[in-house]
């Protein structure tokens, strides 16, 4: 059919899909084809709302049609639009729904992209629920098996955990991305990624957390041979010296360079609180062996 | 007071007092017409005084005038031996008066003559045992003890390079310690401006290392996508083929020419048909 006005189409596919006594079955598939025109047309002239139900609308006859790659294709896009409307919930909702739709097609690939593409529209205005879209994908990849598709999704996950300043939500992700990079044995990503925790760590002044996250990251073979491992060691001996210059000058070397632009970020802004954090650390050790002596 | 002293000093006076040997004398105006005689007397007297100069030479203590008068002593040494054939030649004749005997002696002399020269110690000490048998009985230069007047030669030489050994270590040795303290210097330069390119290299290694390292597991995750697609490919190809198979033989049964034919004659009615219907 011509692109005529997109309202009298809209008009005929309902006319198409209400039952009536006339009409005794849907006509969901030339309902789908004019749903489906429709929308774009309202997407052209910019008519956002209209754009929406249409695609909405075009998604369901293509369910019904029981063809849900079609149905996720056309959830997409009316996802796409409500973002355009900034209707974060719908758009969340739209997103979600295509995944699923993409699950049941038994492509998990396009589910966690959608969920991606929902969580990267979100990201600037409600970060949390892209966190938790961004965490979606990356378990679905996971389940799947597909887990070097799921780095870049950790990784943009920690970076807005980070610009939220929630940092020990940050350091878990990026430990859960290195557990995600040891399952495909990228020792690369897996180092990195612990390094980047542990200066999550120390950026947000918790010394405890960020030694206790290099022993635990000690244990692991791979981390222990690297050059990620011998920086780490270095930057954590130097803080426990309290020796700004040096933690400086590490920062300032080759191997923070090569980890992600938010890490490298917070390493050059290292040293934080001004150890005043670490000399109440070590003052507690010092204090232990006095408490022994009073009780003795 | 070595031999030597004495035998020169003999000779010296001898030679002093030569005029009032008669007998000599007598001799020398015998053999004056003699061109041989004159030759033979004129070479003996020269041997003579080179022999004594080149004993004073080795009294000397200075060494210009002891090398003054060795280059003298064998600049006149090398002229008596060019002359020596000529004498021979001399000797050769018969000249008359003369007994056969004589003759014989004259080129004994000759001969003799010949070595006395070459004996005379000119500096140049050719090695041992110049003193040879001598078979003339006229001449009395005695024995030359070379070897003594060489080692006190090589004696006076050797301190004079002690000295000049000393001076040349020295000097090989300063230059030495100047060679080594340029090189020391060169060395610190080379270390230090290679430590510089050493770090600017060991800098881009490691990019390069983190850059393989990423490029690495990306091909890695590249690698089932790869064969996700090389899979989808195939069936899609394997699909293509089967439907061009089925639409070519559809193609080909509506082709075929019987139906055709049926379909051109039943339109050819129709249309005759129509036409009727019109007109």
């Amino acid at each position: 059919m011509a692109s005529s006005d997109p309202e009298k189409l809209m008009s005929k596919a309902d006319k198409l899909t209400k039952l009536t006594l006339t009409r005794w079955s849907a006509d969901w598939r030339s309902a789908a084809g004019l749903y489906e025109q429709a929308a774009n047309a309202f997407r052209l002239a910019k008519e956002y709302e209209k754009a929406k139900l249409a695609f909405e609308k075009a998604s369901k006859a293509q369910e019904m049609l029981s063809s849900p790659w079609d149905a996720a294709k056309h959830m997409e896009s009316a996802g796409a639009v409500a973002k355009e409307l900034g209707n974060w919930n719908e758009v969340a909702d739209f997103y979600r729904r295509a995944s699923n739709l993409y699950i049941e097609c038994g492509r998990s690939q396009p589910a966690s992209d959608a969920l991606a593409k929902g969580a990267r529209a979100l990201e600037e205005t409600v970060p949390d629920e892209a966190v938790q879209l961004y965490t979606e994908a990356c378990s679905i990849l996971e389940e799947d098996g597909k887990e070097q598709m799921a780095f870049d999704l950790y990784r943009a996950a920690a970076t807005i955990y980070i610009k939220l300043e929630k940092y020990p939500d940050a350091a878990t992700i990026l430990l859960r991305l290195g557990l995600a990079a040891d399952n495909c044995k990228a020792v690369n990503s897996q180092c990195k990624a612990y390094l980047g925790a542990i200066i999550v760590y120390l950026y947000a002044q918790d010394f405890k957390q960020a030694e206790k996250c290099y022993n635990d990251c000690s244990q692991i073979d791979a981390f222990l041979r690297s050059d990620q491992n011998r920086f780490a060691s270095k930057l954590l001996s130097a803080y426990t010296e309290g020796d700004i210059e040096e933690i400086k000058r590490l920062v300032q070397s080759s191997t923070v360079s090569n980890l992600d632009h938010m890490i490298i970020r917070l390493a050059r802004k290292l040293p934080t609180g001004d150890l005043s954090a670490l000399k109440a650390y070590s003052g507690k050790e010092q204090e232990e062996p006095l408490d022994e002596d009073d009780l003795t | 007071m070595t031999v030597i002293d004495l035998i020169t000093r003999v000779d010296a006076i001898c030679k002093k007092y030569e005029k009032y040997d008669v007998d000599k004398q007598k001799e020398l105006n015998v053999i004056g017409d003699d061109a041989f005689a004159r030759l033979f007397a004129g070479f003996e007297s020269e041997t003579d005084a080179l022999l004594q100069k080149s004993e004073a030479a080795s009294m000397e203590k200075n060494r210009a005038t002891v090398v003054a008068i060795m280059a003298e002593i064998r600049r006149t040494k090398a002229r008596l031996l060019e002359e020596i054939p000529k004498l021979q030649r001399l000797a050769m004749k018969k000249v008359k008066g003369l007994s056969k005997e004589e003759l014989e002696a004259r080129s004994d002399l000759v001969s003799a003559l010949k070595e006395k020269i070459e004996s005379i110690p000119d500096g140049s000490a050719t090695g041992p045992a110049q003193a040879t048998g001598w078979a003339a009985s006229a001449s009395r230069t005695g024995i030359k003890i070379d070897t003594n007047s060489d080692g006190r030669f090589s004696s006076e030489y050797f301190q004079r390079t002690e000295e000049s050994d000393k001076f040349r270590q020295e000097y090989e040795m300063r230059k030495l310690k100047q060679a080594s303290f340029l090189l020391f210097n060169l060395y610190l330069y080379v270390i230090f401006v290679q430590d510089e390119g050493l770090d600017v290299i060991a800098e881009g290694l490691d990019t390069l290392k983190s850059m393989a390292h990423d490029l690495n597991e990306e091909l890695d995750r590249q690698v089932p996508l790869m064969d996700e697609i090389d899979e989808k490919v195939d069936k899609a190809s394997s699909d293509l083929k089967s439907t061009n198979v089925r639409l070519k033989e559809t193609v080909n049964k509506l082709r075929s020419s019987r139906n055709f034919c049926i379909d051109i004659i039943l339109l050819c009615i129709i249309l005759g048909i129509a036409a009727y219907l019109y007109k």
